[in-house]
């Protein structure tokens, strides 16, 4: 159906976890260990979905995520975090995130999660083409 | 868990400078009354034009309170408008300084590379075979930077049609829950716990799911801090009148009675300085209204408020 996802997570195992599920089931996955990384290949090719750890050493997500929605507004990001608060929450989903989701998180809703994300964004590039 | 309506303050009205109400609701119908009894005791003549004279009056009266119903409504309207119009420009002031930098740049060098070009040419418009190389270069340069910037304009439409929502079929539950749970862990620490009361029978709603998410995460943040420990908040949805309603109900401080006109104004806080913007309310009511819905709310000091989103299905 053409979903493209990016995960980025700095925690390799989950990760590893993660790219076999997506795999699985046939949608095309790439993993970044830390938000450059994740700019960089966004720079290169595209995604639709990003699905995002707030926690990284580095850039933490907010930053990436403020950076991504700078870059590519039309990519949607969904955050997948282990440290969650209610005002990392609020500061996410006002800089643009789809959803803020704590881990663990069942894959299946994961999943239905990134299908709606990236149905927004089919909605908007049709709106960008009218 | 209305607050008590008091004679002179009616709810929605936002002005303190109202006229009064009880024209309305005493004289006019105690004279009509008056008039009416007497009408009973007199001769039929008289009757009729006492009769005549209570209807003038009730007349009168309705009129008055309509036009001033139009008034305020109106007067809540504009004042919506502004509040948009405030945050837009906020956007847009943010945006242009961004912008400008980001375009500065390729014209800086599209002005360099064209200058070079120009030298090169010479003075009689007949550049040296040698230098035409150049001048290749300096066009190819040139059209790299006109496709930087178009890049640039491209994401600043894709930016200003993001302020349009965009309409996704989604069960209010999968709206609501992510941010419930969220809250939840902090609420949890503080002894408060989050009750859930689902409609399940509720047919999805066409909403733009994150900008909702936004407004839950807002009303459940506000009533997790009106909350002392021991206290609950209830996330009911339901269907009413053909329209989707989601209750954020919680058993907290509650509001005074001359606050709750207020708490949708932007800036209006009663937090100490650096914990509250005041900008919750007011960001989430604007986000609602551009969704096709209403925010309203309702509150009984030392019981609790109740903040209810109501949405077109
Ligand atoms: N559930 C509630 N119970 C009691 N008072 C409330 C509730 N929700 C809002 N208020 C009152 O309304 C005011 C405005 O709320 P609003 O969310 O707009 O701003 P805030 O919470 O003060 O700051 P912030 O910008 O961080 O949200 C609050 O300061 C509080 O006085
Ligand atoms: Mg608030």
């Amino acid at each position: 159906m053409g979903l493209r996802v990016l995960a980025v997570d700095d925690e390799a195992d989950f990760i590893e976890t993660l790219v076999k599920r997506f795999t699985y089931r046939q949608i095309p996955v790439t993993a970044a260990g830390n938000g450059p990384d994740a700019l960089a290949l966004l720079e290169r090719e595209s995604f639709d979905v990003v699905i995002l750890d707030m926690r990284m050493p580095g850039m933490d997500g907010l930053a990436v995520l403020q950076e991504i929605k700078k870059r590519h507004p039309l990519v949607e990001v969904i955050i997948l975090t282990g440290h969650a608060s209610v005002e990392s929450g609020m500061q996410g989903m006002s800089l643009g995130a789809y959803d803020y989701v704590l881990k663990p998180v069942d894959f299946g809703e994961l999943l239905e999660k990134a299908k709606k994300a990236y149905e927004r964004k089919k909605l908007n590039e049709s709106r960008a083409d009218a | 868990m209305n607050p008590e309506p008091t004679p002179d303050a009616p709810g929605p009205l936002p002005g303190d400078h109202a006229p009064p109400l009880w024209p309305h609701t005493l004289l006019a119908p105690g004279l009509a009354g008056a008039a009416v009894l007497s009408a009973l005791a007199a001769p039929p003549l008289v009757g009729v034009g006492l009769a005549l004279f209570a209807g003038a009056i009730c007349i009168g009266s309705a009129l008055t309170l309509a036009r001033r119903v139009r008034r305020g409504e109106r007067e809540l309207h504009e004042l919506d408008v502004r509040l948009l119009h405030s945050q837009k420009l906020a956007a847009i002031g943010e945006l242009s300084s961004g912008i400008a930098h980001e375009i500065n740049n390729p014209l800086a060098i599209i002005t360099q590379e064209i200058d070079l070009a120009r030298e090169l040419f010479g003075q009689d418009a007949c550049p040296a075979p040698e230098d035409l190389a150049d001048i290749k270069d300096c066009l190819d340069q040139v059209g790299k930077q006109v496709a930087r910037c178009c890049q640039i304009t491209h994401k600043l439409l894709n930016f200003a049609r993001k302020m349009e929502p965009v309409l996704q079929e989604e069960a209010l539950e999968q709206v609501i829950e992510d941010m419930a749970v969220l809250v939840e862990r902090e609420a949890a620490g503080r002894g408060v716990a989050i009750r859930r009361d689902y409609d399940q029978s509720l047919p999805p709603v066409r909403t733009d799911v994150p900008l909702l998410r936004q407004v839950i995460l807002n009303l459940l943040t506000n009533a997790m801090h009106a909350t002392p420990e021991g206290g609950t908040i209830t996330l009911a949805t339901c269907r009413q009148n053909g329209r989707a309603v989601i209750e954020v109900r919680d058993t907290g401080c509650g509001i005074p009675p001359e606050n709750l006109p207020k708490v949708f104004d932007p800036f209006f806080t009663t937090k100490e300085p650096g914990k509250g913007t005041g900008l919750g309310l007011s960001l989430s009511h604007g986000i609602v209204a551009r969704l096709g819905g209403n925010l309203t709310a309702q509150s009984a000091v030392g019981k609790g408020s109740v903040f209810t989103v109501s949405l077109p299905l």
